[in-house]
């Protein structure tokens, strides 16, 4: 069984919290590989999108690997990560939606992840309520 | 590059994520079953990055070539690393990580097959 190593609380990688990661690790992936594309080869054509863009791939790896480590450093991280997603997704997606002409179709964020079928929006949500649940 | 390669790889994924939602529904472990059957996706992946590849390599064009390489080279890498994840904690929870990573082998299929025949 997990020994609790994180102050008696639930690791954030054990049980249902597997999946998360798993989930986590995908947007990673898919951020991560978006950016790079962009930074490599279209940098000039939107800088402040594309730096965004790499933005999320930082968030998203971040909170993979916070959520998949123990211990309370990791924890923290993974509230920080997460918050930062969700202040991310809803500021980038509400612009991209207002001043569409400055957003062009370019992050995971934009149109609130619409592109991705919505599971950026909905995945900030899933991650703190976890780290709350896990927290008791 | 016939379409029916990924249509193929599609279908394998698809059925490989339904196998383990199955398994974690119905709380049994992952086994060796399921193994054999990412194994088997897992080599439909790579005959189609090698096949696509190679038909980038004599002339397919798409829109963005640098995105459909990134593609081609990350898919790769979703089933081996779902494996890792799902087998260093066996539970219950172990086949629905084999299924995030079967479902996002079959989304980026279907983008490939978007890019593949200039949709996208």
């Amino acid at each position: 069984m997990d020994q609790p190593a994180d102050g008696g609380r639930v690791p954030t990688a054990s049980g249902a919290g597997r999946l998360l990661v798993a989930v986590y690790g995908v947007f990673a992936l898919a951020a991560t590989s978006r950016a790079g594309v962009q930074l490599a080869t279209r940098f000039h054509e939107a800088p402040v999108a594309y730096l965004l863009s790499a933005v999320s791939a930082v968030v998203y790896v971040v909170a993979t690997v916070a959520l998949a480590r123990r211990g309370p450093g990791a924890r923290r991280l993974a509230w920080a990560a997460v918050t930062t997603e969700l202040v991310g997704v809803l500021v980038v997606g509400t612009l991209s939606v207002v001043a569409a002409g400055d957003f062009p179709r370019a992050t995971v964020w934009s149109g609130y992840g619409e592109g991705y079928g919505f599971v950026p929006l909905v995945l900030p949500f899933v991650g703190l309520w976890w780290l709350r649940r896990t927290a008791r | 590059m016939h379409a029916a390669v990924l249509w193929t790889v599609v279908g394998l994924s698809l059925g490989l994520a339904l196998v383990g939602l199955a398994l974690s529904l119905l709380d049994r472990r992952a086994d060796r079953l399921l193994l054999g059957g990412v194994a088997v996706v897992e080599v439909a992946v790579v005959v189609q990055s090698v096949v696509a590849g190679i038909g980038l390599a004599t002339g397919h064009r798409v829109l963005s070539a640098p995105t459909f390489v990134g593609y081609l080279a990350g898919i790769v890498l979703v089933l081996p690393f779902a494996v890792a994840w799902a087998w260093a904690d066996r539970s219950r929870w172990s086949g629905g990580v084999v299924a995030i990573g079967a479902l996002s082998v079959a989304v980026m299929t279907a983008r490939l097959l978007m890019m593949w025949q200039g949709r996208a």
